[in-house]
């Protein structure tokens, strides 16, 4: 029976409408696709050839077989702010769009876990917890419309993953629909280290390639007794690194520890959320401790003492819960920010060791000078995972491939130091091939055969993740020139 | 008896000494007719390759300290013994990591990095002569897993020799990493049925300015008591960094205290720390005995307590020994402690039991004759399972294992692991049948 108001004379159309069952829950035109052709990476667009929006496990495990058997491609969607193209339709997919399952199915606070659909924002995880006093604590800074699915995908991490780890150090079971329709339930009662192989830790962070995510139960936790803020201002980078190295290798552990430059300073404070930092520093230094209340103050001395060692013009706690939001906000919508100084951007998401962090950024330096493109520097200090903003005009001919290119140069140089090309934002199509920096054929054909258990005809969201094959001698070569 | 082929394509790969022909079968099973003792990883890469090419079985072992922990197979050809590998590769002191080969005794570890203030932040079973490969593999921890979690929160890198003889390397040396799949997860905790961990890469933590260890005992049968304090403690803002309940016959032996004691950790600095010992003190429930380890005090309590777990291979035949490994949600911690105290009666076993309120996971030893241990272990699986949890038979004689399977039921993804397994390893050459559902 065909659906009513669905306007198609494409079979597939006219079935899928008839799995999700009304006309809301699919769009086909043209004009519609357009919105879901990228993702938050947008020099890559490709039309999908439908997106549906089941409202449940079982539509969703329907969707999926009936992809199967017609050989259709199809991938997974959640908010589509991801920044490497994860969501992108490469092959015209069809779009399965978690945003209509997005309720908060339960939460039991004696055994400190909730179970959430995927769609649900991360952030509104929080929020529903946080009159008990709980939170949830990966806190990517699009928390507040990126949903747990993706973050799962993704294993997002954020600024205070630092002390309490990222997605996967919070995942305590999953329910997932295969590639070929089955739902499997992992840790299906949330306890940890069920025998077998860690199923829920490999498919944390494995960018929608090896199955869609249908439920989660995520750890949720007390919220700390007291956090200090403090805001340090360095009058040259060199000297905010070495606080930043010097902080960790003193043991201390804080709860984050951000860092961002002169161009980054410029960015947030032309955009909507200043907060009065000087104009002519070259780095700030936004770090937080939390715990218990009568140990901050050590703490927060020790860290003290470690910046005026540094030569810190000025450092400032904040006076209150008020300021303290100010000053997150600032930081957390640092990379919207850079709208404010460049036509476009592009975010990059480099890990290093964390004594390394001085040569690295004057060697992303040295890569903005010679694309002549600036570089903005917003930055996890604390775990090393750094986030050059390359700024460029895409209306100029050549600008995005120079951007493009000064981002790649920027991950080699986190690869040399014998680090990685991504904390935490993924791989998706953007670093497919910078894999090659860090990995070796048999490494990524150990992965590839990993994806073939679970994926066999590759028909969930191929392309992904990893370097195309048979093109991947070139790139790599040409890779290789551009950085060089 | 080995024969003289197998002897020769082995010495061409090491010198004889350390090819070992092994005449009796263990007690505890997962023997080889021949134990080799690799010193570099182009060794270990090389035996397996033979191996793989020749179809024969092989075993890993890194001190053997969990022979008794799964294993259908009496004795593979090979027996891979890691403990010649060992050594710290790279200490990078300011960025807290750690990189050691897989044969490294955790002990020796902990002792290098207290130099400078710092540690593995993990807790298992016999550090001194447990090895870091063998703590990944079999993904052991204590009741600190509370405050620092397990090897899954703490490795950050794996080199992997794969059955074939390739070396691939997982993760990397930096604290956060998203590129590709997360390899690492799949092979801590495997058992060594995917390959054979050459490296370990760790984050370190800071040793803690301060710690102490607060015993909290409970008189008898006051189970709901223990389950309303260990909630209104975890719904405060105290970070214990454990919270182990301990049966009372762990308790004795302990502490001199036959009764269901809590053991709470605290770790931070010495303000923190006291403020926490007095919050706890002032919800201290009625009729209960409070007392407070200190420092050095504290750390003997738990050096004690990880070299506790009594199993010996060469015990008297009289009596076995068992050691269960369960997972429940948290509060149902109280429900297995209990259940398994009172096997002492209903089976005249000797019981000792300890189960962490913050995180669920449980370890139970028993001691007695053969036909109680079995039934005592079919009886506490099924009551666990009802709770939707899992148990696991840690350490079993081999014979026994025949007759209880060590994973229990295998998992309806069962399809995914074994995949998993027959890509890795088509031809089955780590570790056969050592596994969940035969794997
Ligand atoms: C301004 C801004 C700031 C950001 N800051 C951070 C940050 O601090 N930290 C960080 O880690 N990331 C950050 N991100 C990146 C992004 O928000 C995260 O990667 C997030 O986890 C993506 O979630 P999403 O719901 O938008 O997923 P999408 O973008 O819709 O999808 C991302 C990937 O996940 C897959 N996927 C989605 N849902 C499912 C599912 N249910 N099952 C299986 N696969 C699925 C998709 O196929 C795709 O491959 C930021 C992005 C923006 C735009
Ligand atoms: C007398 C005694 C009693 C003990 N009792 C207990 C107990 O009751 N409960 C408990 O939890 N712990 C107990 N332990 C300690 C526990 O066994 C160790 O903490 C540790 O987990 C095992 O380390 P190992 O090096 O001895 O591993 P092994 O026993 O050598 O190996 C454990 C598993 O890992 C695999 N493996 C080892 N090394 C590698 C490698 N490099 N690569 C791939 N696979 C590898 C092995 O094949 C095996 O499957 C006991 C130890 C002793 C000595």
């Amino acid at each position: 029976m065909a659906v009513k108001g669905i306007k198609s004379n494409d079979r597939h159309i006219l079935n899928l409408a008839n799995i999700v069952g009304d006309a809301r829950s699919i769009i086909y035109h043209k004009e519609d696709l357009i919105a879901y052709d990228c993702d938050g990476f947008t020099l890559h667009k490709h039309l999908p050839k439908a997106v549906v929006f089941p409202k449940n496990t079982e539509e969703v495990a329907a969707l999926v077989k009936y992809c199967a058997e017609h050989q259709l491609p199809f991938l997974a969607r959640g908010a589509g702010t991801g920044l490497s193209g994860g969501a992108i339709p490469l092959n015209g997919e069809v779009i399965i769009s978690l945003m209509r399952m997005k309720k908060l199915l339960s939460v039991d606070f004696e055994n400190r876990r909730a179970v959430v659909q995927p769609g649900f924002v991360n952030l509104k995880l929080t929020n529903s917890i946080s009159d008990k006093g709980y939170y949830y604590a990966p806190d990517p800074s699009s928390q507040y419309c990126c949903t747990i699915g993706g973050n799962v995908a993704e294993n997002a991490g954020g600024a205070h993953c630092l002390k309490y780890g990222v997605t996967t150090n919070h995942i305590l079971g999953l329910e997932v629909v295969l590639p070929n329709g089955d739902i499997v339930e992992i840790g299906a009662n949330g306890i940890p280290d069920e025998p077998g192989y860690d199923l829920l830790g490999l498919l944390t962070g494995s960018e929608g390639t090896l199955g869609i995510v249908t439920k989660i139960t995520v750890r949720i936790l007390k919220n700390p007794e007291a956090k200090k803020t403090v805001l340090a201002y360095f009058d040259n980078v060199e000297d905010g690194s070495q606080a930043v190295s010097d902080i960790i290798s003193a043991g201390i552990v804080p709860a984050a520890l951000e860092m961002m430059d002169k161009t980054a300073i410029e960015g947030v404070e032309a955009a909507a959320f200043p907060v009065g930092h000087p104009k002519d520093i070259e780095a700030v230094l936004l770090i937080e401790v939390d715990g218990i209340a009568d140990g901050l103050d050590e703490q927060i001395n020790q860290i003290l003492g470690v910046c005026r060692k540094r030569n810190v013009r000025e450092v400032r706690a904040a006076k209150d819960e008020a300021e303290r939001g100010r000053w997150w906000a600032n930081r957390k919508t640092g990379f919207g920010a850079m709208g404010a100084i460049s036509p476009d951007y592009l975010v990059q998401d480099g890990v290093i060791p964390r004594s390394r962090l001085p040569e690295v950024l004057s060697r992303i330096n040295k890569i903005s000078e010679e694309s002549g493109l600036r570089i903005a520097n917003i930055f996890h200090a604390g775990d090393g995972n750094l986030h050059p903003l390359v700024l460029f005009d895409a209306r100029i001919p050549g600008q995005s491939e120079k951007a493009l290119e000064a981002g790649s140069a920027c991950l080699q140089v986190c690869a040399d130091v014998g680090g990685t090309i991504t904390g935490e934002h993924g791989v998706g199509i953007e670093k497919r091939e910078e894999m090659r920096f860090v990995f070796t054929d048999e490494e990524i054909i150990a992965q590839t055969d990993i994806r073939s258990v679970f994926n066999p005809d590759n028909l969930l969201n191929a392309g992904k993740l990893f370097p195309m094959p048979g093109r991947c001698v070139e790139i790599k070569k040409e890779i290789k020139e551009r950085s060089s | 008896m080995i024969t003289a082929e197998l002897f020769a394509e082995l010495n061409s790969i090491l010198p004889s000494e350390r090819i070992i022909e092994e005449k009796n079968n263990h007690p505890l099973g997962n023997s080889g007719l021949v134990k080799v003792i690799p010193k570099t990883e182009e060794e270990i890469a090389a035996i397996l390759q033979f191996a793989n090419e020749h179809g024969k079985k092989v075993f890993v072992e890194g001190s053997g300290t969990k022979r008794g922990f799964g294993g259908l197979i009496e004795s593979a050809d090979i027996l891979l013994s890691l403990s010649n590998y060992t050594g710290i590769v790279e200490h990078v002191v300011g960025d807290m990591t750690l990189t050691v080969k897989a044969g490294t005794k955790f002990k020796e570890l902990q002792e290098y990095l207290a130099q400078y203030n710092q540690k593995i932040s993990l807790d298992p079973f016999c550090p001194t002569s447990a090895t870091m490969g063998g703590i990944v593999a079999s993904n052991d921890s204590g009741p600190k897993r509370l405050g620092y979690g397990s090897s899954r929160d703490v490795v950050i890198g794996l080199r992997i020799v794969y059955p074939d003889g390739k070396v691939i390397r997982s993760g990397g040396r930096v604290v956060k990493n998203v590129a590709g799949y997360d390899m690492n997860k799949l092979f801590i905790g495997s058992m060594g049925t995917l390959g054979v961990i050459s490296e370990v890469t760790v984050k370190l933590r800071p040793l803690p300015k301060y710690e102490s260890l607060i015993l909290l005992s409970f008189p008898e049968g006051q189970m709901d008591e223990i389950r309303r304090f260990a909630t209104k403690l975890l719904d405060s803002t105290m970070e214990p960094v454990t919270l182990e309940l301990l049966s009372p016959t762990l308790s004795e032996k302990l502490m001199g205290r036959n009764c269901n004691t809590v053991a709470i950790g605290l770790e931070d600095v010495e303000t923190s720390v006291r403020y926490q010992e007095k919050f706890i003190q002032s919800i201290q429930p009625d009729h209960t005995e409070l007392k407070i380890l200190a420092g050095q005090d504290a750390q003997a309590f738990w050096n004690q307590f990880y070299s506790l777990t009594p199993i010996s291979p060469t015990d008297s035949s009289t009596s076995t020994q068992t050691s269960l490994k369960i997972g429940v949600i948290n509060m149902d911690v109280t429900t297995v402690i209990k259940e398994s105290h009172l096997l002492s009666d209903t089976h005249n076993l000797k019981v000792e039991a300890h189960g962490g309120l913050g995180h669920g996971l449980c370890q139970i030893n028993l001691k007695g004759a053969k036909e109680d241990i079995v039934s005592a272990i079919q009886q506490i699986r099924e009551s666990v399972t009802k709770l939707g949890g899992y148990t696991v038979v840690k350490h079993l004689p081999f014979a026994l294992r025949q007759e209880i399977d060590t994973w229990g039921q295998k998992p309806t993804h069962f399809f995914l692991l074994d995949g998993i397994k027959s890509k890795v390893d088509p031809k089955r050459v780590l570790n056969p049948k050592r596994f969940v559902g035969g794997i």
